[in-house]
């Protein structure tokens, strides 16, 4: 059994077409990781990425179906996506409902939505052809996956930095981290926290919206109503996964991007795996490896703490 | 990680959140009666008002759709208690919807967030599908014993996720969510396997991965009020309602829960284990969404006595929206489980026109999404109202 | 100007500008006719004020006597119903702290307005605007902190930095908008004697060699007879007097400040006199025959999450019938010793023992369960429910008892509440009233009325008059004393050294969660305390 395992494993290692499976999955979870990533920082949790995921999905391949165009439709997707981000947005920091209650309501209501559009308009997309990179593409083993992609792919390289300095090198960035460490402090210093924490989730609903996008038109090719299938929240985890550190974040998606793809590449490598198993191990994953990280990395002080002024 | 706010603080609209700190800023000194009415009369009407724009978007879509809006209202009504025998399937189906609320307001107020119903749903209704199908005896045993399994299928699931908190320190809400997906795949695995839960190759085709249906006399009964059909498991229901809003009002139990979920601090001190009294109230809670697992399972109005994929059908999604409409009170879970009820039994009369049935979700959320919105007004005003008082900026 | 029926003091008040040096410079900034009013309380009532640069000017007042509201109104956090600011000789608007900081005023305030998580510069930096120089607003924390001889670390995270330097951080960024007033509000809690003068001799440097005007709020005689150059004093929303320093006593001050003839003695905790006349002449009256060992600390040792010691080889005893209390600057271990006590923390060794048996320390109730009472440093975050009646809070710990077969008897619960709202004198409208609704006085007063109806054996009481008014600290330090006759055993954590030689029989130093010092009231005295709160060793 374990010989199996190893040798099941070197296979995938070696094996082109898992990289590409892999890194499919991995950045995916990274568009919306990333957003997710700023908007903690802030102190939100928005359990909502799965409807933004969604919401992009659907929208950019109605979008793509009715105008021919990827950047078009990436647009539409974004747009959708930031529809359902300022719901949260302004509903929990705004309005002060309940973050949680609000997340899980847009989930359950986006996916009526969809399935319920999806079932009465038409619309057919395909998988976007790749772009290569040359030189970079010919790299072995990895070269394919990281360099000859789908241009909405190559989103990510520019996503993730772009991130990474708004929250570490602008005064903006470092008002957000100030919400989600102490509130109270930051706004006696002048500081509008709910502003900033709506802000934050309006930067995860662009950067969900390219995913949902990606998602679509570059990783499945087509919408069906199960595309997300709860992947959203695996994006979630993959934030704590990382001790709310934006390296550790990408390396979450990472790795829960190499199980995910075990559902692909395994059977294509003539390994045949039970399919319930596989696709429950995403999940069963990610909850382990919460329970190994969770109590040991700190959180955002105020993290999930609304914020309301006169109240300790 | 604490929730913070939640909308049953909303309730203490007679105060002005002067908590006292300074001397200089004292105490409220409102809160006459009339005042309270006139405030009353207020949120009624915004309650109103936030319901008619949830109805007149999802008259809009229905009408973007292609559908007539006006079609649609009537079938919804039609079926979920104008035309015959209506009532009764809305009231079979309103009894799981109530018992998954009256567990989620029990984790609620232990301060915790359960949102994984639809799993603890489905692990429930697994567990009474084994035990009404193997277990032999008499009828009514059998029933109470499938109840019984329901209860700890759900118990047990909602558990793992309370161990995960409290050894952990891994937050509830994202364990009970994925713990929906990994459950609805263990209980498809099991459903694929005859020693678990798979039927019998004889009597069902080769594909379909259904359990063995409960037999006739593991059914549990129904009656008949007024021409309309319903199991009696719905009285088990409010008997258990009564129960539920009993301990927690008046009874040191109850007392205990309310402390753990206002001041989990003040609650220590006092001598309520978080871990007890929370892991407690949240297997209560996924026990209570099993309970109703398995009284969709035997009460007939769901899959026909047999567990299939996809069993839960959004019960559980729909058990917690239900509480949270209701604020987390027993009453108000009643009646909203009653009124999410005929929304799934009147979307049945929609095929006729044209309509998908989907768009009831639609309606659903756009109605929680709404109903979220007068209490955070209210408490938004109640706030700028103390600091116009104290004459902070907003 | 009407008194409430004062007699003794001077029925004129001198007018604001009564000090103002004959060059007529315009003052700094001045306030004419404020009022701030909450609900039907006057918070500030028609009061002037006038700052003036190049001097330290006090405001004293007993807590409640809107001392807090009228800062908060220069500083732009309350808008005032009434009222004129003048700042430097324009009208000025003040709607928020942005505005404030425009005109130049800065406040180094009491909690502290600084992130943990974030270093030094990145808190200085905080609330500005344009963009982010990182490089710029270290340099400048370097140089004023230079200046000032702060000794601040720019690259430090705050959160890593002990109280007495955090408060530093909060005058660097105070200073950095190069502000022309400062306001400090009851900045010397947190500090040791030894850093409090070395407070002052700061703010003498920014007055005096930088032209600044300086404003110190503070409830205690000593610092602003100490540190000030002129005194406003505040009665119940006014203005009572005006005076320069050099020109009152103690008792003078303290008489304005309360409105009556006061002993200075008797109530020399609420008024934060530590005159070294006094101290050694009111020993609590009887040092008390060695009762029972009630509480005993055996080496306990608490450490933190970074498995540093946050308790370090605590020992100490407390005897029924004594008030032991445990002195030292606000940070030192004092939270965590009533956290302790109060079954929020885990030892992770050592023994707690009460009357001799041994109590598991992190179990939930087991403290309460056995007759530990404690009035927590802060009720919100361990003493109370907010949300719930008078009645429910009162039964916290033992509504088990009220209970028949799990059913709580209501009446039997609001009929002991009546009594005790009755005994302990709290004014509320009733006891189904939410909590939240009972001024800060009055809920302290509820969590005293439980801890003391349940007959504890030992009794914490953690800054048990922190925030209140006089009337308040008074019934508080006579009831804490009342139950120490009746032989329950005290453990007074204070950070407010008046409070402990007036209360304590025996005296321990805690700094940096160890006891660095202990003796007898009798052989106490003020340099020694002071040295020992500063770190120094025995």
């Amino acid at each position: 059994m374990i010989g199996d395992l190893l040798s099941a494993l070197l296979d995938v290692a070696t094996s082109e077409a898992a990289y590409i499976n892999a890194l499919t999955f991995a950045v995916f979870l990274a568009f919306g990781a990333t957003g997710e990533w700023v908007a903690e920082k802030s102190g939100t949790l928005n359990i909502s990425v799965e409807a933004m995921f969604l919401a992009a999905a659907f929208a950019a391949a109605v979008g793509m179906d009715r105008t021919g165009s990827q950047f078009t439709a990436l647009l539409i997707g974004i747009g959708a996506s930031l529809l359902v981000a300022s719901v949260q947005a302004e509903m929990s920091h705004r309005l002060v409902a309940n973050q949680f209650v609000v997340g899980l309501t847009l989930n359950i209501l986006i996916l009526g939505l969809a399935s319920f559009l999806a079932s009465e308009l038409t619309f057919s997309t395909r998988k976007s052809d790749p772009v290569t990179i040359p030189i970079l593409s010919d790299i072995p083993l990895v070269g394919q996956a990281l360099f000859d992609r789908a241009w909405l792919f190559y989103l990510i390289y520019l996503v993730v930095p772009v991130c990474w300095w708004m929250v570490f090198r602008t005064r903006w960035g470092l008002e957000l981290r100030s919400a989600g460490e102490n509130p109270q402090s930051a706004d006696v210093s002048g500081i509008d926290v709910n502003k900033r924490r709506r802000q934050g989730i309006y930067v995860l609903g662009v950067t969900a919206g390219i995913g949902g996008t990606y998602l679509v038109l570059a990783a499945v090719g087509q919408f069906e109503d199960s595309i997300v299938g709860g992947r959203g929240f695996i994006a979630l985890t993959a934030v704590i996964f990382g001790g709310w550190t934006l390296r550790g974040t990408v390396a979450g998606c990472v790795l829960f991007g190499v199980v995910l793809s075990f559902r692909l590449s395994l059977p294509a490598l003539g390994y045949e795996v039970s399919g319930d198993l596989l696709a429950a191990s995403p999940f069963v994953l990610t909850i382990l490896v919460m329970a190994i990280f969770a109590a040991r990395v700190r959180s955002p002080n105020a993290l999930a703490q609304p914020f309301i002024r006169g109240l300790k | 990680m604490s929730t913070g706010f939640d909308e049953s603080e909303v309730d203490a609209i007679s105060l002005t959140p002067g908590t006292g700190e300074h001397e200089d800023e004292p105490a409220s000194t409102q809160s006459t009666t009339s005042r309270r009415l006139a405030v009353s009369g207020e949120v009624l009407v915004l309650y109103l008002i936030c319901i008619a724009i949830a109805l007149g978007l999802s008259a809009l879509l229905v009408q973007v759709t292609g559908g007539s809006a006006g079609d649609v209202f009537n079938a919804l009504l039609d079926g979920s208690f104008r035309k015959p025998g209506r009532i009764g399937l809305t009231i079979g189906v309103a009894v799981p919807l109530l018992l998954v609320a009256l567990g989620t307001i029990i984790s609620t107020k232990a301060g915790l967030v359960n949102i994984g119903q639809e799993g603890q749903v489905f692990l429930g209704a697994a567990f009474a599908a084994y035990v009404g199908t193997e277990m032999g005896g008499p009828g009514p045993l059998v029933i109470v014993a499938l109840l019984i399994g329901g209860v700890v299928g759900g118990a047990l699931w909602a558990g793992i996720a309370a161990v995960l908190k409290y050894r952990r320190n891994v937050p509830e809400v994202l364990t009970t969510l994925l713990l929906v997906t990994v459950g609805s795949q263990l209980v498809g695995y099991g459903l694929k396997n005859q020693w678990l839960l798979l039927a019998p190759a004889e009597g069902r085709s080769n594909r379909q991965q259904v359990s063995k249906q409960l037999t006739d006399d593991v059914r549990i009964p129904r009656i008949t009020w007024f021409g309309n059909e319903f199991p009696i498991s719905a009285f088990l229901a409010l008997a258990i309602a009564a129960l539920v809003a009993l301990a927690l009002a008046s009874t040191v139990w109850g007392f205990r829960v309310r402390m753990l979920g206002q001041n989990p601090q003040t609650a220590q001190r006092a001598g309520v284990a978080a871990e007890r009294y929370g892991g407690g109230a949240m297997m209560l809670s996924g026990g209570f969404a099993g309970l109703a697992g398995g009284a969709m399972l035997a009460g007939g109005d769901f899959g026909n006595y047999t567990l299939v994929p996809g069993f839960p059908s959004q019960i559980g999604w729909t058990g917690l929206l239900v509480a949270l409409v209701a604020r987390q009170r027993v009453i108000g879970a009643i009646f909203a489980a009653l009124v999410f009820a005929s929304l799934r039994t009147g979307s049945g009369f929609l095929a006729a026109t044209g309509v998908e049935r989907r768009v009831t979700d639609v309606v659903q959320g756009l109605l929680v999404l709404a109903l979220l919105i007068p209490p955070a007004l209210l408490f938004l005003r109640q706030q700028r109202r103390a600091t116009a008082a104290a004459g902070d900026r907003t | 100007m009407a008194d409430d029926g004062a007699t003794s003091l001077s029925t004129s008040v001198p007018a604001a500008d009564a000090f103002a040096s004959a060059a007529g410079q315009p003052a700094a900034i001045r306030l004419d006719y404020v009022t701030k009013k909450y609900g039907s309380v006057m918070a500030c009532d028609r009061v002037d004020l006038e700052l003036r640069r190049g001097r330290i000017h006090g405001v004293l007042g007993e807590n409640g006597a809107g001392k807090s509201t009228l800062m908060k109104i220069m500083i732009g956090l309350v808008l005032p119903d009434e009222g004129v600011i003048t700042i430097n000789g324009d009208r000025a608007r003040l709607t928020d702290p942005t505005d404030a900081a425009r005109y130049g005023i800065g406040m180094v305030h009491q909690h502290f307005s600084l992130v943990e998580a974030l270093r030094v510069w990145e808190n200085v930096a905080l609330g500005e605007v344009g963009k982010l120089r990182p490089a710029d607003v270290r340099a400048r924390v370097a140089e004023i902190s230079e200046r000032y001889g702060l000794d601040v670390d720019p690259d430090a995270i705050v959160g890593d930095l002990p109280v007495g330097m955090r408060q530093r951080v909060e005058i660097i960024k105070c200073l950095r908008r190069d502000p022309s007033i400062l306001i400090f509000d009851e900045p010397t809690s947190v500090l040791t004697p030894a850093e409090s003068e070395g407070l002052f001799e700061t703010l003498r440097h920014v007055v005096d060699d930088e032209n600044r005007a300086v404003a110190l709020v503070s409830h205690k005689l000593d610092e602003i007879l100490r540190a000030t150059d002129e005194v406003t004093i505040m009665r119940q929303g006014r203005v009572v007097d005006r005076v320069i320093t050099a020109d009152v006593t103690a008792s003078s001050l303290a008489a304005s400040m309360v409105g009556r003839d006061v002993s200075l003695r008797s109530e020399r905790v609420a008024l934060g006199v530590l005159d070294t006349d006094l101290e050694g002449t009111e020993v609590p009256d009887t040092v008390p025959a060695a009762g029972p060992c009630v509480l005993e600390l055996d080496g306990i040792t608490v450490l933190s999450r970074d498995s540093i010691p946050v308790l370090d080889d605590i020992s100490l005893t407390v005897h029924a019938g004594e008030i032991v209390g445990v002195a030292g600057v606000e940070g030192n271990g004092q939270r965590p010793l009533a956290d302790l006590l109060s079954s929020l923390l885990s030892a992770d060794s050592g023994e707690v023992r009460i009357c001799g048996e041994a109590v598991p320390t992190g179990r939930a109730g087991a403290m309460a369960a056995a007759r530990v009472g404690v009035v927590p440093e802060d009720r919100h975050d361990s003493g109370v429910v907010l949300d719930m009646s008078i009645t429910e809070n009162l039964a916290l710990v033992d509504a088990s008892s009220f209970a028949r077969r799990g059913l709580v008897d209501r009446g039997a619960l609001r009929d002991r509440a009546v009594q005790l709202i009755e005994d302990f004198e709290i004014s509320c409208p009733g006891p189904d009233a939410p909590l939240a609704s009972l001024s800060g006085g009055n809920q302290q007063r509820v969590v005293l009325a439980r801890e003391l109806s349940s007959d504890p054996r030992v009794l914490v009481a953690a800054q048990p008059t922190r925030g209140l008014d006089v009337g308040a600290i008074e019934y508080m330090t006579d009831r804490i004393r009342r139950a120490a006759e009746a032989g329950v055993g005290v453990l007074l954590i204070s950070s407010e050294l008046e409070e402990i030689l007036d209360l304590a029989h025996r005296i321990v130093v805690i700094s940096d969660g160890r006891i660095i010092g202990e003796m007898d009231r009798a052989d106490a005295d003020l340099e020694r305390l002071g040295l020992l709160m500063g770190g120094a060793a025995a």
